[in-house]
């Protein structure tokens, strides 16, 4: 036969409310941050920039039309050439170079494991410019080095992959 | 006279609504002028609470983010309004698609700027997810404790560009179906698990996307890279405020501390 429990200190419950870091005690010399309210400090600066982000969209877009090529038909013969979307061009630059296991496949994976892996490699714990000179560098030939192959194969190549000049009007497709 | 008259029925009217039972049971604190009601607003709106009450002068300054990150998350924003727009007219089928695209282009009220909107903000998407990540990287805001955020933030790069991908293939366009079989036939080159990618991928044995490759991009992406992304971006969000918000600009560098701390000693020998 069931009982009615009654609420005792053995049943009580507990909540955790919050869980203080220890840092958070011990820092005490840690100065004040120089701090504002988000609201409405951030928020009107988010705001501005999504009305900004609007207009010029808007205006974009009444402007200029998004391509639509030919329907694709499969008997109909290839152009002279097929570019990717501009952001694979520098890859597709790549590819002229080097095999398509190395260009294609290896390089891309390798960057990206290479990224997502950085802040585990790069152990300087210094944020400064001043104390990251090799780290600025080498990030910055990277970026470089990808602009770079990325503008020759947008606005630098054409059928058949040839070197074209920009004027001579072989461009990508947005 | 008869404008404070007016002035009294509009203060009554404001009143009567703010005091009502439908604008308490929305707003539980009033507008947001004082510090508390500052603070009330962010922890009790869903839509605001993944802001902090209060946020660094230093890391708030446009300058210092460039809003690059609040403005890839605008611009998805826009890409799910107008791609919903999309969807009520665009079928994927090998025999429709093309056809579809062309009516949203002429006949469909606000199709055109709507489907531009959709194309030039996918554009913009990439290029300020990309500015997002080297701006990071320059200040250095990877570093503990936002390892794993920049982790996060890698995986979003790459979803923001398959989304751009799949999107690439759906008006079935010369260029976009030759773009997709340019793509994914580099999967064929990849080391043991190649041929089966490019099925997968294409949906078949073909060697040009079909019908099967366009209900497959088109899933992936009306549905699951958003979808994807989405949780990435909760987690994205709810790590910068764990990992104690944003990092803020550089600090200067120990030698150059030191530097300043020796010449401002040697100043007050100097002057002493």
């Amino acid at each position: 036969m069931a009982t009615t429990t009654t609420p005792s200190s053995a049943q009580k419950r507990y909540r955790t409310l919050a869980v203080v870091k220890q840092e958070a005690i011990t820092r005490v010399e840690k100065q004040l941050e120089d701090s504002v309210f988000v609201w409405p400090h951030l928020l009107i600066r988010e705001f501005l920039a999504a009305v900004l982000m609007s207009v010029m969209l808007t205006v974009v877009s009444l402007a200029i039309n998004a391509p639509l090529e030919v329907r694709f038909n499969i008997n109909f013969p290839p152009p002279a050439v097929a570019k990717a979307p501009w952001y694979f061009l520098g890859l597709q630059e790549l590819l002229h170079y080097f095999p398509p296991t190395l260009a294609g496949v290896l390089l891309p994976t390798f960057v990206l494991a290479g990224l997502a892996a950085l802040p585990y490699i790069d152990n300087n714990p210094s944020r400064a410019f001043n104390d990251r000179k090799l780290s600025i560098t080498l990030f910055t030939m990277f970026v470089v080095f990808f602009v770079v192959i990325t503008v020759v194969g947008s606005f630098f190549r054409g059928s058949g992959w040839q070197w074209f000049w920009p004027w001579q009007g072989e461009f990508f497709n947005l | 006279m008869s404008s404070s008259a007016k002035r009294g029925v509009v203060d009554q009217v404001t009143t009567a609504v703010k005091s009502s039972q439908i604008w308490r049971s929305i707003f539980r604190h009033g507008y947001p002028d004082t510090p508390l009601n500052q603070s009330l607003i962010m922890m009790g709106n869903v839509f605001l609470h993944l802001h902090p009450v209060k946020v660094s002068r230093q890391a708030m300054r446009v300058t210092y983010t460039w809003c690059l990150g609040g403005i890839s998350f605008f611009l998805f924003l826009v890409l799910t309004i107008t791609g919903v727009f999309l969807m009520f007219y665009y079928v994927p089928a090998e025999s429709q698609a093309y056809g579809n695209i062309q009516t949203i282009q002429s006949a469909i009220a606000f199709g055109a700027i709507t489907r531009n909107m959709h194309r030039w903000a996918a554009h913009l998407m990439v290029i300020s997810v990309s500015l997002h990540m080297i701006r990071v990287f320059y200040h250095g805001a990877y570093k503990p404790p936002r390892e794993f955020n920049w982790v996060v933030g890698v995986v979003l790069f790459l979803l923001t560009l398959l989304l751009s991908f799949t999107g690439y293939l759906l008006p079935w366009d010369q260029i976009g179906v030759l773009a997709i079989q340019v793509g994914s036939n580099m999967a064929n080159y990849a080391p043991v698990i190649g041929d089966a990618v490019h099925r997968v991928l294409i949906g078949g044995i073909d060697q040009y996307p079909t019908g099967n490759t366009l209900i497959r991009f088109y899933t992936l992406h009306v549905l699951f890279l958003p979808l994807v992304a989405a949780v990435m971006m909760a987690v994205h969000f709810w790590r910068i405020r764990k990992d104690g918000g944003e990092a803020g600009p550089p600090p200067p560098a120990r030698s150059d501390v030191e530097m300043h701390e020796a010449t401002t000693t040697a100043r007050e020998l100097v002057t002493r």
